[in-house]
């Protein structure tokens, strides 16, 4: 028998796939310096493997766009003297933390191709304080522990004077204490749970009174009366729906009016409102039949929370049930124009979404963007960047809002340095995004406009209600007035179903 | 023609109960906004033109007070004026328009005739059907996106509905009837009883006549009378409709607060039927349900029945030869759409489509499950020659060849339609549903149970009917008695191998109408179908077929008891642990080859 080729091709096979499986990129992706695979090892071991930080960092600096005096900036400087210098011709280093590779690169990758896209923009103009940014874009790799070595190589090995970055509220939660520790800087542009205040994080996201209490609210105005609460198994659906119970309560929504089930702790106490599933679930016909029994009495609306893909199966097995936007409408919370592009926008048409920006706003500062964004892409020499068929959401509108008062604060701070520029941000700085203008508040979150939208055939909202300039309030959690826990006492039995 | 004439007949009778209607709003029954006094029929009049439907749209339509508009539509409820239903089915479904003209006078239009070759349409007045002037003088013409869109909120969208399913209540299709009758029922509004009443007897569908028993009943809930709700009570009880439940709990706890004891026990005698009626219905459905999961995984795993199960080939990359699949029905139902573009490795490829009218284009699924079934079964039939064919008498070293191919293929996916899912279209007669004594029936799901079927049916005839299948059962048995009887064995082992990949594809076509079509796809899948094979005892056809239905029904069963997705699968994992250590060889054991050794 002829060994030696058979090997070969299993060595070729396994090879090829531990290249490729990991990429979740796009097909210029193999060229990519990104993270060689060997890195997928580093990832299960918990200790941060230093030593091979710096030349992973180094290894993705040679994406960013600007030409750079590669000399210069390898010296070991400490910020300080860094933030001093605001010579000509000197760069300051940015962080880009998001995953480019594993499940949430569909996503992530966006925010990476708009945080570039405001980088460049300012460094047309000028650059922040007459220093250019110089981009430091790093894979989380959509693996939470490596997302905090990530973040530690980029405060320690690269000195990155602030980060952009993160969507999962996991990943968030892993480079925190990172964050805390060095005297960081993070900015995070993904709607979130809340409960949450870092000091040396700045949020740019939705809190859930930017999103879901305003949903909620057209919903009761719209003469909604029992809500079913649905959502993937992570800590940003349970969350958020918890808050909602007890907001709804608060509205007068009986808890039976509530569906979705309900955990209780011994003492009686709700711990968790609302069914979830988990990530990649794809069996949704008892739980639709259950919901459609449950809004058989009308007036029902779903409060959807079902994150990225597990959303195609339970659209289908919600239209195949004879549900429609007019018997028993769906808000989504994780919808946005990105992920429709993966998404049967014909089933979902007539739901409804609820962000802080659609693409489809009718303003001059957001066709500008959406253009000047649009003629970037085209233009754009970085590898790996999808051009075909691209569009602008939510979080990507939040991170580059992000980009921006950061500049805003720096300049107000005339430093880099964290400490002041978090400073300026709590003191209020308004910058006028694509969205509308939004305003940094003493409690690291931002005032902004929330909009309600109805998705239309071709993937876009079309804006139905909007809020103006809401305060984001991260801790909501047991601040609603007649919270339910008489009430959910008084109707144990009905909660059961 | 008689129909003909009995419609023309209950025509003109809901519109007598339409205006004899109107004048008992007149009469006390609330109204939310005060409507134009003129609007409204005067009472104990006949049918009364006057109250012009055209211009109460529009007045709502410029109106910029939802509530106002709400109002507005729900007072044409009275008129009988044909035309109300026309324009707010018109105004629902988007085709009304708002134009703002150069004396800044804004009015709603519509559009007119026939699009030109970049889509613009004549703009008319809503209100006298004249053309709009536009630049100098000539009619306007314009495209969808140049006008703003007349919009409507759920609110509206309800307004309209109690309007227009009156009128529905005596449409010639059966299922707009039906939908009019239950969204009357929901409304509960007790001034539609007398209609309700006069159309009863008329109707020729049972269905619909029991709905309308529902719809009186729920109606008369409402109703101030407390001996016409006790009989309301009394009749739901016996019809049991799953609807009325949050009304009748209601009732039940007002009834009770107001110490009115009977009412309150005849409610809750309703909701206790209703209850019961509830749990058959969960009964029938799981059942349902379950078989219908069965299939799934019956459809995904039988293809790895053959290819592992008979030739005892650990095939990792069978996911993949599912995902095949998927894709093929997506380049189909590309094909029958614009077609489609793909840049795989910088190379950049245009696959041509035929713009397919809707008609055909709801059929591109017909065309796409022989389709799939081919290009698997190549696809098979490549990795066979290539890979597979060196390695049958070494499981191990196959497991880990297949594995690094699933990676491959995984990737190459990726490559070639992107990351990102890609969207299958499911047809409209696949996207349906059957309601029988409230269990559901969803199209998809009964095709897909037929399918399985029918699937199990062709490979049953085909290894057991044929002289091929013949060859492969000797060849499965004992190879080289087989070879030695003069069997092409290499060629038998081609052949089904890649008839089981072919099974892979169809699955994929399947799957690709429920799921996601994906790079990972396959992953998803992979796992079930190894655990269907196994614990169906691997070699036997028949294990996998009970296998899976014990699979998707303990899994549905689990569900709607636990009431909780994950720990119904948990649980359904743990059995198969079990069931495994006490029968390691599944349910049916044969003798098999290839595992042994």
């Amino acid at each position: 028998m002829k060994l030696k080729p058979r090997i070969l091709t299993i060595a070729l096979c396994l090879g090829l796939a531990a290249c490729g499986s990991e990429e979740g990129s796009p097909p210029a992706a193999g060229t990519e310096t990104e993270i060689p695979p060997e890195s997928e090892v580093v990832e299960t071991g918990s200790e941060p493997a230093a030593e091979i930080e710096p030349e992973v960092a180094m290894e993705d600096s040679p994406e960013t766009p600007p030409a750079e005096p590669a000399g210069t900036v390898e010296e070991d400087d400490p910020p300080a003297e860094v933030a001093g210098a605001a010579g000509n011709g000197e760069t300051v280093k940015v962080g880009v933390l998001h995953s480019l590779s594993g499940t949430m690169a569909i996503s992530e990758t966006s925010l990476r191709d708009v945080l570039l896209f405001a980088f460049d923009e300012i460094n047309a103009n000028g650059g922040v304080m007459g220093r250019m940014i110089e981009p430091v874009v790093v894979d989380g790799a959509s693996d939470w522990p490596l997302f905090a070595e990530r973040a530690r190589g980029l405060l320690e090995q690269d000195q990155v004077s602030v980060v952009f970055g993160c969507w999962t509220s996991v990943s968030r939660k892993f480079v925190l204490p990172v964050f805390e520790e060095l005297d960081g800087l993070l900015f995070y542009p993904v709607q979130y749970e809340g409960e949450e205040m870092s000091p040396n994080i700045f949020y740019t996201a939705e809190a859930v009174n930017q999103q879901a209490i305003p949903a909620v609210d057209y919903m009761l105005e719209q003469g909604m009366e029992k809500f079913y609460l649905l959502g993937s198994d992570y800590v940003y659906p349970r969350t958020t729906n918890l808050v909602l119970m007890e907001y709804l309560l608060s509205k007068g929504v009986p808890l039976e009016n509530i569906g979705g089930g309900f955990d209780r702790d011994e003492a009686g106490n709700i711990t968790s409102a609302g069914k979830y599933t988990p990530f990649g679930h794809t069996d949704y016909q008892q739980i639709v039949a259950e919901i459609q029994q449950f809004a058989a009495g009308g007036n029902t609306c779903i409060i959807n929370t079902l994150n990225g893909d597990t959303n195609v199966p339970f659209f289908r097995e919600y239209a195949a049930a004879g549900m429609t936007s007019d018997t028993c409408p769906v808000v989504s919370f994780s919808i946005s124009e990105d992920e429709f592009r993966g998404l049967p926008a014909r089933q979902l048409v007539g739901q409804l979404g609820c962000w802080t920006y659609f693409m489809s706003l009718n303003t001059p500062a957001n066709q500008q963007f959406v253009e000047n964004f649009m003629n970037w892409l085209a233009g754009t020499e970085v590898a790996g960047i999808e051009k075909e068929n691209r569009v602008t959401c939510s979080p990507m509108v939040l991170s580059y809002n992000g980009v921006y008062l950061w500049k805003k604060a720096v300049e107000a701070a005339g430093t880099f340095d964290t400490q002041p520029v978090l400073e300026q941000l709590r003191n209020g700085i308004s910058f006028d995004g694509p969205g509308g203008t939004v305003t940094t508040q003493e409690n690291h979150h931002l005032t902004k406009n929330v909009y309600i939208g109805e998705t239309l055939p071709n993937g876009q909202f079309r804006v139905i209600r909007t809020f103006d300039q809401v305060y984001g309030e991260p801790f909501l959690l047991g601040t609603f007035a007649g919270g339910g826990e008489e009430e959910a006492g008084a109707v144990e039995e009905d909660a059961a179903e | 023609m008689p129909s003909r004439f009995l419609i023309r007949t209950l025509l003109a009778l809901t519109l007598a109960c339409f205006t004899k209607q109107a004048g008992g709003q007149q009469g006390g029954h609330v109204i939310v906004g005060e409507p134009e006094p003129t609007e409204l029929p005067q009472p104990g009049g006949m049918i009364q033109p006057p109250a012009n439907a055209r211009e109460v749209v529009i007045e709502a339509l410029m109106s910029t007070d939802p509530a106002e508009q709400a109002a507005l539509v729900r007072s044409l409820l009275g008129s009988g004026d044909p035309d109300a239903v026309g324009l707010l089915t018109a105004w629902r479904e988007g085709y009304i328009y708002y134009h703002d003209d150069f004396e800044g006078d804004r009015f709603p239009v519509r559009f007119d005739g026939e699009a030109d070759g970049v889509g613009r349409r004549n703009v008319v007045r809503l209100d006298n059907g004249e053309p709009v002037p536009g630049v100098g003088g000539q009619p306007m013409r314009a495209t969808e996106n140049q006008l703003e869109l007349a919009f409507t909120d759920s609110r509206l969208r309800q307004a309209m509905r109690s309007v227009t399913d009156m009128a529905a209540l005596v449409a010639d299709n059966h299922n707009r009837r039906l939908a009019a009758v239950r969204g009357i029922a929901l409304e509960q509004n007790p001034d539609k009883i007398e209609a309700l009443e006069l159309r009863l007897p008329l109707e020729p569908s049972r269905q619909i006549q029991r709905e309308i028993e529902v719809a009186i009943a729920m109606s008369q809930l409402r109703l101030p009378e407390r001996e016409i709700k006790l009989a309301a009570c009394r009749e739901l009880e016996r019809l049991t409709p799953i609807p009325a439940r949050d009304t009748l709990r209601s009732l039940a706890r007002e009834a009770e607060t107001d110490g009115d004891d009977e009412l309150a026990a005849a409610a809750t005698d309703a909701l206790a039927a209703i209850e019961r009626h509830i749990t058959r219905v969960n009964a029938a459905g799981t059942v349902f349900r379950g078989l219908s999961s069965g299939s799934i995984l019956l459809i995904a795993a039988i293809g790895l029945a053959i290819t592992f199960g008979l030739m005892g080939v650990i095939n990792m990359a069978h996911g993949e030869l599912i995902a095949v699949g998927a894709y093929t029905a997506y380049i189909v139902q590309c094909v029958f759409q614009s077609g489609l573009r793909l840049s795989p490795f910088g190379y950049s490829v245009a696959i041509p489509g035929f713009n397919a009218s809707e008609g055909w284009f709801q059929a591109y699924f017909l065309f796409a499950i022989p389709l799939s079934f081919l290009v698997a079964a190549l696809v098979g039939l490549a990795i066979e020659r290539t890979i597979i064919r060196h390695l049958y008498r070494r499981p191990l070293e196959s497991l880990l060849a297949t594995w690094g191919l699933s990676l491959v293929l995984q990737q190459l996916f990726r490559l070639v339609f992107g990351a990102s899912n890609v969207q299958v279209e499911s047809p409209v007669w696949l996207s349906g549903n059957w309601t029988v004594y409230g269990v559901m029936f969803g199209w998809n799901r009964v095709f897909v149970i037929g399918f399985a079927l029918l699937i199990i049916l062709v490979t049953y005839l085909f290894l057991n009917r044929t002289r091929f299948g013949l060859l492969v059962r000797a060849v499965v048995q004992n190879r080289q008695m087989a070879a030695c009887m003069g069997v092409r064995t290499e060629r038998v082992n081609m052949i089904t191998f890649a008839f089981g990949s072919g099974l892979a594809g169809l699955a994929g076509a399947f799957l690709s109408q429920i799921g996601n079509v994906g790079p990972s796809l396959g992953q998803s899948y992979l796992i079930d179908s190894f655990m269907t094979v196994v614990v169906g005892g691997v070699g036997k056809l028949i294990g996998t077929v009970i296998s899976a239905f014990s699979i998707g029904m303990a899994d549905q069963s689990l569900q709607q008891i636990l009431l909780n997705p994950v720990l119904g699968k948990i649980l359904v994992l743990l059995a198969i642990i079990l069931f495994l250590q006490f029968r390691p060889k599944g349910l049916f054991t044969t003798q098999n080859r290839s595992l042994e050794e």
